[in-house]
């Protein structure tokens, strides 16, 4: 279990997210403001879309812009109007002496399905 | 020979016969127009684009056929698939742009998925729905994604790493059968290693499209052409034959061009493709309208789409060898362009020909008589290529090409 700086606490505003790359691992890092900090892999859950581009922080609640899905990014439960069964995976963290440290061991990644079978028929 | 008074004008003139004139007015009258779209581009094998324009997978290609949005895109498993370009939920375009890449995704949507912007609707590379926003609040068990795949297009990618497709789900015919034989002379020319496009462009041009593919089906409009006149003819030149094949289809036969006797240009002895003798020139027009022309190192394909009676969009394609050195890519690309190219050798005094003729045909004119009588022993001076060409239209319209009013009737 290793901890590993990702970046200076002052790096990103409260409400915003960013890309970090952490021994060779891409995160995203939310600035949570009084609730600290979430760290978590750069794809949506949903269809890997970029969430350095497509997320939005308002509060705990991100928001895949792309299909309107959204999670606690606290607990990493998926919430609002979209239906949404998919965890946001997370890597813990902390704050230590100004520095955000979180424990990043190996990458953590979702399980997509690439293209559908191709069981068409004319 | 004297002028002719209206009562002459509107008669047959001389001797010709059924099949050797046709009605003008198939050039430029909108219901034969719409119904052409209807019985011929919707029911054909039309080339969309070459397979190397969408080389690696998730790029993708978007055209029209016969109006209906297009796209053609190649799948993670390197398959080339058509679709309809149209969304199943409230019908809007899906890809609005020529060509790209859905690997890394969309300003609406996820990577290596097609997305519709209106509402974020998902497909994969396979034409499955896989998503569709609110699933199961929206509609509950009534609909599901698994019944919102796109329309799927029969595609085949055939004759040199064309990619086909037609709307007609019922063609009963693969690409080769529809061929009947005419790619015969270059098949194995082309087919020897893949091919790929050095050259795009393409051009909204005032004329229907029947006329582009007359001025490519016969070969003695050599007046219109300067540089022609003056330089490079020989016999073999004229003594080409035009073969008829079925589904309307027409080949002009081979003959060694001496391409350092056309004045400014040099030999294409030293460049051609697999198998094939140097400094050869073959063409080959099918119905409706797709035209390639083989001019030694440089393989030239037309690709008609009509808009309107007298409007049709042509993109034109030069190919190469996807294996060529820098230096035989610079010499094909200088060898197409010389004929072809804006300032080439007759490209340009084709186009204005259509143009005009399209000016004195156009709707409200009276309905006059298109001469296609000449019989040269099926040489080039021959016009047995637009004949073949019309009286397949004819069969498929079931209007007699010589009198439109009329049913279709094999010419004597």
């Amino acid at each position: 279990m290793t901890w590993k700086r990702v970046c200076s606490a002052g790096d990103i505003e409260p409400g915003r997210l960013a890309p970090f790359v952490v021994d060779g691992i891409t995160v995203i890092v939310a600035n949570l403001g009084d609730d600290g900090f979430s760290v978590f892999p750069p794809s949506c859950p949903h269809m890997e879309e970029p969430l350095d581009q497509s997320g939005i922080c308002a509060g705990l609640i991100l928001t895949c812009s792309k299909h309107l899905h959204q999670w606690n990014m606290r607990t990493g439960e998926p919430t609002g109007p979209e239906e949404n069964d998919r965890e946001l995976l997370r890597y813990e963290s902390r704050v230590e002496g100004g520095e955000l440290l979180a424990r990043i061991d190996g990458e953590l990644v979702y399980e997509h399905e690439d293209d559908e079978d191709d069981d068409f028929e004319w | 020979m004297p002028a002719r008074n209206h009562k002459r004008w509107n008669e047959v003139p001389g001797e010709l016969r059924e099949g050797e004139y046709i009605d003008s007015r198939i050039y430029s009258d909108r219901a034969i127009f719409e119904e052409e779209l209807a019985k011929i581009w919707k029911k054909s094998w039309i080339v969309a684009c070459h397979e190397s324009e969408i080389p690696e997978p998730y790029d993708f290609r978007t055209t029209t056929i016969a109006r209906e949005p297009i796209i053609v895109a190649r799948g993670s498993d390197n398959q080339v698939r058509a679709f309809l370009n149209v969304c199943p939920h409230r019908g809007n375009t899906i890809e609005n742009r020529p060509s790209g890449s859905f690997r890394n995704g969309t300003a609406s949507g996820a990577p290596r998925h097609m997305t519709c912007m209106y509402h974020g609707w998902q497909f994969d590379m396979k034409g499955n729905c896989t998503h569709i926003s609110r699933e199961k609040e929206g509609y509950q068990n009534r609909l599901s994604r698994n019944d919102l795949g796109l329309r799927r297009l029969r595609c085949e990618v055939h004759f040199g790493g064309f990619v086909w497709v037609t709307l007609d789900d019922a063609i009963g015919k693969t690409v080769e059968e529809w061929g009947a034989g005419c790619f015969d002379c270059l098949q194995k020319h082309v087919d020897a290693e893949p091919l790929e496009v050095f050259h795009y462009h393409k051009a909204i041009i005032h004329a229907n499209y029947k006329l582009w593919h007359d001025t490519n089906s016969e070969f003695y409009h050599d007046y219109l052409h300067y540089h022609n006149r003056i330089t490079g003819f020989n016999d073999a030149y004229f003594a080409r034959q035009n073969t008829g094949f079925e589904n309307g289809h027409v080949t002009v036969g081979s003959f060694e061009v001496q391409y350092d006797k056309y004045e400014g240009f040099e030999s294409r002895e030293s460049l051609s493709f697999p198998g094939l003798p140097p400094n050869h020139w073959y063409m080959i027009d099918m119905f409706p309208g797709v035209n390639f022309n083989l001019r030694g190192s440089a393989l030239r394909c037309d690709i008609m789409t009509p808009l309107a009676p007298d409007r049709v969009l042509i993109e034109f394609r030069g190919l190469g060898l996807k294996s060529d050195t820098p230096e035989e890519r610079m010499s094909r690309v200088r060898h197409h362009n010389s004929i072809w190219g804006p300032f080439g050798r007759n490209l340009h005094e084709d186009l204005l020909a259509v143009t005009t003729q399209q000016a004195a045909m156009n709707e409200h004119a009276e309905p006059r008589r298109i001469l296609h009588g000449r019989h040269e022993n099926n040489t080039i001076h021959d016009e047995i290529g637009m004949r073949h060409f019309y009286d397949e239209w004819g069969r498929w319209m079931n209007r007699r090409p010589s009198d439109p009013e009329k049913p279709y009737a094999a010419a004597a």
